[in-house]
């Protein structure tokens, strides 16, 4: 690349008009560039401040009622019937928990009505498996009437009491999940298997193992919620919490920066491992991490071979002509074909067609619920490898065209094949191009969400596709996927705005994959272009 | 890149050897080439059989009504006033003049069940003539008035039942229930009835004009099963003598029709008027029918006319029939109507023979043909759509008709349609409806109003920026501020759009609702602050300006817009205070009359345009820097200076592929859907505010597709939708690739 010329000789007067519309074009370019940034930032910012430990502030009311939470934002508004010479007043949003007791979550108070804050350093904030949030005072912690501990020594007795209470739930959902989901899993085959004879026996072992298992958990579970914490709200009511339901509880006003700084970083693991709570609006996004990594591997497997192998055939064996024109500009343009059209037609082909008929076929037995003829991972990952066959198609193309003719003469001459040519020679030279491609296709893969409402996506999907019951990855089960948990946490979930926070984390880890598998690319590529613009002089 | 040195062959036995490998390496070298051409032949095949099968799922829509003829069966010999046939196609009930109801199974023609209407009661088992008879609509049973004043209805069950795993149906007629019209003995000119589980109500007409409506409710006692009948009579007057009746399922509307072509409609829930609304409509009406929803009317008139009726509120609030579809008029009288039981479809007889299948929505004639047989005074549809039965004595005359998509066709789809209880005719799209009396409405116009409205405000925000900041990029920046420029803008173009979205609906929307004037504040701001701060610029010492790379100015002006935000934010209370009373949005409502939603399409615009901005920016950039050097170098030399260069040799050389840019761009948010979906409320409007909701073809596919059935109309409308944006984008994608592909080879040969 050659840098532009200057003008020849010192800039002259140029006119006026010319100039401003230059300085025009400038500015677009400058207002392009800040949205990039501001979106960045944006949903930088807040999605990470969603796991900052922010002070619990205690508003004491003029007339005396209490009010504890965070402050969520603070504006300038116009009450009814304000003076407009005068200035307008602030007013500060809280954010508030303890919603079985309240009923809201954010409350607006007018700074004029508030006598004074606080932060008082044993506020504690607390985060249930239920209910969301909640905020209070420590009073005391019990065991059914025995006291364990109150007072000073009630927060740290409640800290190492919430401690134990993190294995003893671990403990029960690896039961759950472990021992007593193989007895599921193992009963629903039987149910669904023909022959009934040597199935009794089967069934009652089954059965009694079932029954056994039951036992077990509920007698952990009875273990798990003996313990209470009482708490005392700002308002002065009195509120008894389950230890076993509380997932974490800290008192935020007197921890320092760099202990903010810990948990801070633990909640943001946390929220990455974690399964989701309350219908997805709290908890973590495993389920949908997993799946949208698992489905995009899938999809990677079938688009590879295929983008590679139409590349091989338009570049290097169909004979080139009108026809091969036409059909690389058509499978050039269908990477221009709208996204959901690939849904529609992965709906009709993949889910009714091929699904219903594999259904019939072999899975017959559990008909009318359907296994295949319905939305899967499996589907959805052939609907967005079409979807994406054609930027793989062309950028191998561009890989294999770059390749110098006279290395593939070489190879010739040497009196290779054409196929040891294309394997030995040509295909290696033009990896980088074949990577980018599918780099590429990830990364579209991955962001792609309207194809995917239409072939197997669902808000909560009851198991992961891949466990350890043969044949481990279940193609046709459905899944959670990050660009939907966006879709349906931040609009279909009954409290938007207390939601919005977690979307936006949401949004943030969708966004750092996405775009970091796009660096990657245009990294990749500049490299290729270096490389054959070096090369092929 | 490594190659296998040339082997150090052994001398002997190399012929050998060597023939071997090289028959090997030619056969792998063939099966490579084999597989490749065949697998990548059939790869590329399968993905543009994407086109095929869309096309395939769309056809069944627009294929026409197949109807072919069964074999007759033969039946008794006296005329059937009715007939009715039951969902499985096995037998067939006919209403005979002579007062039977004859149920005939029609494997073999057998009469398996037989009930005499009138003489039941009591014991005088007269065998009366019929002079009218009709079937019930949404049940099975008839209705039938005698020459000597009586009107009778009979109740048919079908049931089924399993012997040894094989199902056979049974017919029972059940005992009629009979009263008396005319106690004077006049014969009966008209009669109708609906049924509803117990209770059936009867309308007659007598000859001197008269409407008697009687409700009979059948009381079944729970312990005893004691049924008792309870009777209500009602008395409509009429002017004139009626020659044929409908009745609502409600009973609340009775239609009738007299031999000098007036409408009547007796509003039954009218406690003040029982007199019949007259409407004159012309030549005699021959044939009458309610259809599904009992909302529209249809009447066929002695001069072959065949029209459509609805109760629609005109002038002053009151309800009127209103005639609001014309069929095509048949060549003769309009003798019998039939209506469907699953949709809007019915059968007219003309008395010429001709038969015909309308489907009354969207006035499409589905099929018409001549009667197989002669003298029908019988017709009806079958339960399911897929038959008509014609009887006249002595032939039932069943006829097969396949007609999956009735309520399709080009006019529903892209015209104006007069949907029941609408004012008149409008596009509307309203897929789901509760009941299946409702009817769906699958007018694509609104949906694709909307792509385009939503299309149009996208590019008119991403087209200038994009184009613009391309010229910058490649005409006036360093390559070395290029190198990490282009980058940035193409990183915007992998921002998942759902999360751009997510921004525009749950971010954006509600700010630009509170500080909508900072919107157009900044549309003047934003410029002039560029043009200050550029003017600002040109007085600095050129010493200092030549520190910098060409281009720094567009980093600059990042800056320069972000203060410029900032202030008008800032500006943005005050100025609404001082000139809007306060509040803008309140202010452009009350005194100029908009309305505003707060998703719609500027927000909507907004965030398409950041969607489309990357791809224009990219293929625009590309253009420009194609443009060979040799021209501009020319125009240099020439002395213009670099403006003048760029706007008279540059932006001419380059603009095909603008154009191209363009074309992408606009393929790009012709599809866009999640964006949609999530900051355009989705609302199928029509009108070009800027304030309000749209709803997109793709958007509407997504959110309605998992709901339609596979199969259905609406699943395959909404394949046809999907079809058009393939079409659009496809043409749109071609049409660009074209020009651009022209271009390379123009350039190639400067």
């Amino acid at each position: 690349m050659k840098p532009s010329p200057h003008p020849p000789t010192a800039p002259t007067k140029r006119p006026l008009s010319g100039r401003a519309f230059a300085w025009l074009c400038g500015g677009a370019l400058g207002f392009n560039l800040l949205l990039v940034i501001g979106q960045l930032a944006l949903i930088a910012w807040n999605g990470l401040s969603y796991f900052w430990p922010h002070d619990l502030v205690e508003f004491v009311r003029v007339d005396g009622t209490r009010r504890l939470g965070e402050v969520h934002a603070r504006e300038r508004f116009r009450p009814d019937g304000h003076d407009a010479t005068l200035e307008l007043p602030w007013r500060v949003q809280v954010k508030g928990a303890n919603r079985e007791l309240t009923g809201t979550d954010f409350e607006w108070l007018d700074v004029r009505d508030v006598a004074r804050s606080s932060t008082p350093a044993n506020a504690i904030h607390v985060e249930r498996l239920e209910w969301g949030n909640f905020h209070g005072y420590l009073g005391e912690v019990r065991r059914g009437d025995e006291v364990l501990a109150s007072g000073g020594a009630a927060w740290p007795a409640l800290e190492a009491l919430i401690e134990r209470k993190h294995e003893a739930r671990a403990a029960i959902a690896e039961l759950e999940q472990g021992d007593f989901g193989d007895v599921n899993y193992e009963l629903e085959q039987l149910r669904l298997a023909p022959q009934r004879r040597e199935i009794d026996a089967d069934q009652a072992r089954q059965d009694a193992s079932f029954v056994e298992l039951s036992e077990r958990i509920a007698a952990l579970r009875t273990a798990l919620d003996a313990e209470t914490a009482h708490f005392i709200t700002a308002d002065g009511r009195e509120s008894v919490q389950t230890v076993g339901a509380i997932v974490h509880a800290l008192r935020p006003n007197e921890l320092a920066t760099l202990a903010r700084l810990m948990i801070w970083a633990k909640r943001l693991l946390a929220f990455l491992v974690d399964e989701p709570r309350e219908s997805n609006t709290e908890g973590g996004i495993f389920p949908a991490l997993f799946g949208t990594v698992l489905m995009v591997f899938l999809m990677s497997v079938a688009v590879v071979p295929l983008g590679v192998l139409a590349a091989l055939y338009l570049r290097e064996y169909a004979r080139q002509g009108l026809l091969v024109r036409i059909v690389r500009i058509a499978v050039n343009n269908l990477a221009g074909v709208p996204s959901i059209v690939f849904g529609v037609f992965g709906l009709g082909f993949f889910v009714y067609g091929i699904g219903g008929t594999i259904d019939q076929l072999f899975y017959a037995e559990a008909l009318p619920q359907p296994t295949f003829g319905t939305g899967g991972i499996l589907w959805a990952a052939l609907t967005l490898a079409l979807l994406t066959v054609p930027v793989v198609i062309v950028a191998t193309e561009e890989g294999l065209a770059a390749v110098p003719r006279a290395v593939r003469e070489g190879s010739m001459a040497l009196g290779a094949t054409k196929f040891e040519t294309t394997w030995r020679v040509v295909l290696p030279a033009a990896a980088p191009g074949m990577l980018t491609g599918v780099i590429l296709a990830i990364a579209r893969a991955a962001g792609e969400v309207a194809p995917l409402m239409i072939v197997g996506m669902v808000k909560l999907a009851p198991a992961l596709p891949v466990d350890h019951h043969a044949p481990f990855v279940h193609l046709d089960r459905k899944f959670m996927h990050l660009g939907f948990h966006i879709f349906d946490v931040g609009f279909q979930s009954p409290n938007v705005e207390a939601t919005k926070p977690l979307v936006f984390a949401t949004a943030l880890v969708l966004l750092v994959l996405v775009v970091a598998m796009n660096l990657v690319a245009i990294r990749l590529r500049n490299r290729l272009r270096q490389r054959y613009a070096s090369s092929a002089v | 890149m490594t190659m296998d040195g040339p082997p150090d062959a052994p001398q002997k036995s190399a012929s050998a050897t060597a023939l071997s490998r090289l028959t090997r390496r030619r056969r792998q070298d063939a099966a490579a080439r084999v597989i490749v051409t065949c697998g990548g032949g059939a790869i590329i095949a399968s993905v543009l059989g994407i086109l095929l099968f869309l096309v395939a799922e769309v056809i069944p829509l627009l294929q026409s009504t197949q109807v072919e003829s069964s074999a007759p069966i033969a039946a008794p010999s006296s005329v059937p006033l009715a007939a009715l046939g039951d969902e499985g196609g096995t037998h067939v009930v006919l209403l005979g003049a002579d007062g039977i109801a004859r149920a005939i199974r029609r494997r073999d023609g057998a009469v398996v069940a037989e009930q005499a209407l009138f003489g039941t009661s009591d014991d005088d088992a007269i065998t009366a003539t019929f002079t009218c008879g009709s079937a019930l609509f949404g049940d099975y049973g008839f209705v039938a008035g005698s020459a000597d004043g009586r009107a009778a209805s009979v109740a048919i069950r079908f049931e089924q039942q399993f012997t040894d795993g094989v199902s056979t149906i049974s017919v029972r007629i059940e005992s009629p229930i009979e009263f008396v019209v005319d106690p004077d003995g006049g014969p009966v000119s008209a009669c109708a009835a609906s049924a509803r589980q117990l209770s059936t109500a009867i309308v007659a007409a007598r000859a001197d004009g008269a409407l008697v409506l009687v409700e009979s409710a059948v009381e079944q006692n729970l312990f005893t099963g004691e049924r008792t009948i309870k009777n209500s009579n009602r008395k409509l007057p009429s002017a004139a003598p009626v020659r044929t009746l409908a009745l609502d399922g409600r009973r609340e509307n009775v239609f009738g029709a007299t031999a000098d072509g007036c409408l009547l409609w007796w509003n039954l829930l009218d406690s003040e008027n029982a007199d019949p609304r007259v409407t004159v409509v012309g030549a005699p009406i021959t044939a009458l029918a309610l259809l599904l929803g009992d909302q529209t009317l249809v009447v066929g008139q002695d001069d072959g006319s065949l029209t459509s009726w609805n109760r629609l509120q005109r002038g002053g609030g009151r309800l009127q029939l209103v005639r609001t579809h014309d069929f095509p008029r048949m060549r003769s009288a309009v003798v019998r109507l039939a209506p469907s039981w699953r949709d809007r479809t019915f059968g007219a007889l003309a008395a010429d023979g001709t038969l015909r299948l309308c489907y009354a929505t969207t006035t499409r004639v589905l099929w018409e043909g001549a009667a197989p047989i002669q003298d029908i005074t019988a017709l009806a549809l079958a339960p399911k759509n897929d038959g008509v039965l014609l009887a006249n004595a002595g032939t039932i005359q069943p006829l097969r008709v396949q007609s999956r998509h009735p309520e399709a066709g080009l006019g529903a789809f892209f015209g104006k349609v007069w949907y029941e209880g609408y004012p008149k005719p409008e596009h509307i799209w309203q897929s789901s409806s509760g009941s299946n009396e409702a009817e769906s409405k699958f007018g694509l116009t609104p949906l694709l109003f909307g792509t385009l409205k939503a299309t149009l405000f996208s590019l008119l925000f991403a087209v200038p920026l994009a184009l613009m900041s391309a010229m910058y990029t490649s005409q006036f920046m360093h390559w070395k501020l290029k190198r990490w420029v282009k980058p940035a803008v193409e990183l915007m173009a992998s921002l998942p759009s759902v999360v751009l979205g997510f921004l525009a609906g749950l971010w954006l929307a509600p700010r630009i609702a509170e500080f909508f004037i900072v919107v157009p504040l900044f549309f003047v701001a934003g410029p002039l602050s560029v043009l200050l701060a550029g003017w600002l610029g040109d007085r600095l010492p050129s010493r200092l300006r030549h520190r910098f790379p060409d281009g720094t100015a567009a980093l600059g002006s990042i800056g320069v817009l972000a203060l410029a935000l900032t202030f008008t934010i800032t500006l943005a209370r005050p100025l609404e205070s001082a000139c809007f009373g306060g509040d803008f949005l309140s202010w452009m409502r009350d005194s100029l009359g908009i309305a505003y939603d707060q998703k719609n399409c500027v927000v909507l615009g907004l965030a398409m345009g950041i969607a489309v901005i990357p791809v224009i920016f990219a293929i625009a950039e590309d253009a420009f820097s194609n443009v060979p050097r040799s021209l501009v170098s020319a125009s240099l030399a020439l002395g213009a200076d670099r403006w003048y260069t760029v706007t008279r040799v540059v932006v001419p050389t380059a603009s095909p592929g603008l154009f191209s840019a363009v074309m992408i761009g606009f393929g790009r948010a012709v599809g866009e859907t999640m964006i949609v979906v999530m900051a355009s409320g989705n609302t199928p409007v029509m009108d070009w505010s800027l304030f309000n909701g749209l709803r997109s073809l793709s958007a509407n596919i997504a959110t309605e597709i998992p709901e339609a059935p596979e199969g259905s109309t609406f699943y395959r409308t909404l394949f046809l939708a999907a079809l058009l944006l393939f079409a659009v984008t496809f043409v749109a994608n071609t049409a660009a690739e074209l020009v651009r592909q022209h271009l390379r080879q123009k350039y190639a040969r400067l």
